[in-house]
């Protein structure tokens, strides 16, 4: 299974930065999301985790270290734990980690709303 | 050398002057408008980190409600039909504020008034509540996320300040504006 790593860039848009290794089950996206077509980038991040967690199924971390995204990436993020979520009922480990600024109230409500939506253990790690 | 028709800029400054506003920009929205007005936040509002971040947070949804929904429009030269809207930035003494302005067809102002007064009728974890709700439905028909008023009012942490002036029979001029208050 191939890995995904996409850089993150600033420009027009906001592309976050993707880092999906196979091998060592690690996932993690950072920075910021607001992307033009965000359905078109996130789908091949959900086909990279249905066949992760269909076919390799070994422990899986899943980081995120976005420090903005706008409503429609919201929604994609969703699908991504739902995916995780899947997989955690039919007997795979998964650890969701979502590295956060303390002072960032927005950001705390939005992860504790993810808890609710999506039914997954999320641990708050405070950024430095 | 007289302009055919006499459009006193001087009015509209002295308009805008009278109060703190920041940035003010009328015309096609686009990604590029996004881009430059959403970086210029950052630099104007800097020294206020967290309300920079809300007003960019709440400036992203609002202008792009305004570029996929106004009426009016205008034709770019790559022929692409771009929504025309207003946008300004103000300060005033212990907030800011982001306000958008757009035409839009009376016939699809009601959905959008609803959904305000929803939203306003609403306590934080209501609301937190109605935009899980809104999160589960499928995307829009622009790809949106069904939570972006929703967003707004929950970063902004201020009811939504929202505006119909009927112009005529097809069509109102809609504005809204989302307060931040400075810490």
């Amino acid at each position: 299974m191939k890995d995904i790593y996409i850089q993150g860039s600033r420009d027009v848009y906001i592309v976050p930065t993707v880092k999906f290794l196979a091998k060592q089950g690690s996932c993690e996206i950072s920075g910021e999301s607001f992307l033009e077509e965000t359905i078109k980038f996130y789908q091949p991040l959900f086909e990279w985790l249905r066949e992760f967690t269909a076919e390799i199924r070994k422990p899986i971390t899943f980081n995120v270290k976005l420090t903005y995204f706008n409503t429609s990436t919201s929604k994609c993020i969703l699908t991504l734990l739902g995916i995780l979520k899947k997989f955690e009922d039919d007997g795979g480990e998964v650890t969701v980690n979502w590295f956060y600024d303390e002072d960032d109230e927005d950001m705390k409500d939005d992860i504790e709303d993810y808890v609710v939506d999506s039914g997954m253990k999320i641990n708050l790690i405070p950024l430095d | 050398m007289e302009t055919p028709t006499k459009f006193n800029l001087f009015e509209y400054y002295k308009l805008f002057s009278q109060q703190d506003i920041q940035i003010s920009y009328k015309g096609p929205i686009d990604e590029r408008i996004l881009s430059v007005i959403g970086n210029y936040i950052e630099v104007i509002l800097g020294k206020n980190p967290k309300a920079s971040k809300k007003i960019f947070s709440i400036f992203i949804e609002l202008a792009q409600n305004v570029s996929f929904y106004s009426a009016e429009f205008n034709e770019l030269t790559d022929g692409k039909e771009i929504g025309v809207g207003t946008l300004v930035v103000g300060e005033f003494g212990n907030y800011y504020t982001f306000v958008t302005g757009n035409v839009v067809r009376n016939e699809d102002i009601i959905p959008v008034i609803e959904k305000c007064e929803i939203i306003n009728s609403l306590d934080r974890d209501q609301l937190r509540e109605y935009k899980r709700n809104q999160r589960r439905l499928p995307p829009g028909v622009k790809g949106g996320g069904n939570i972006g008023l929703i967003q707004v009012a929950l970063t902004s942490c201020n009811p939504l300040d929202f505006e119909v002036t009927p112009i005529n029979e097809n069509y109102s001029f809609f504005s809204i504006a989302a307060k931040v208050d400075k810490e």
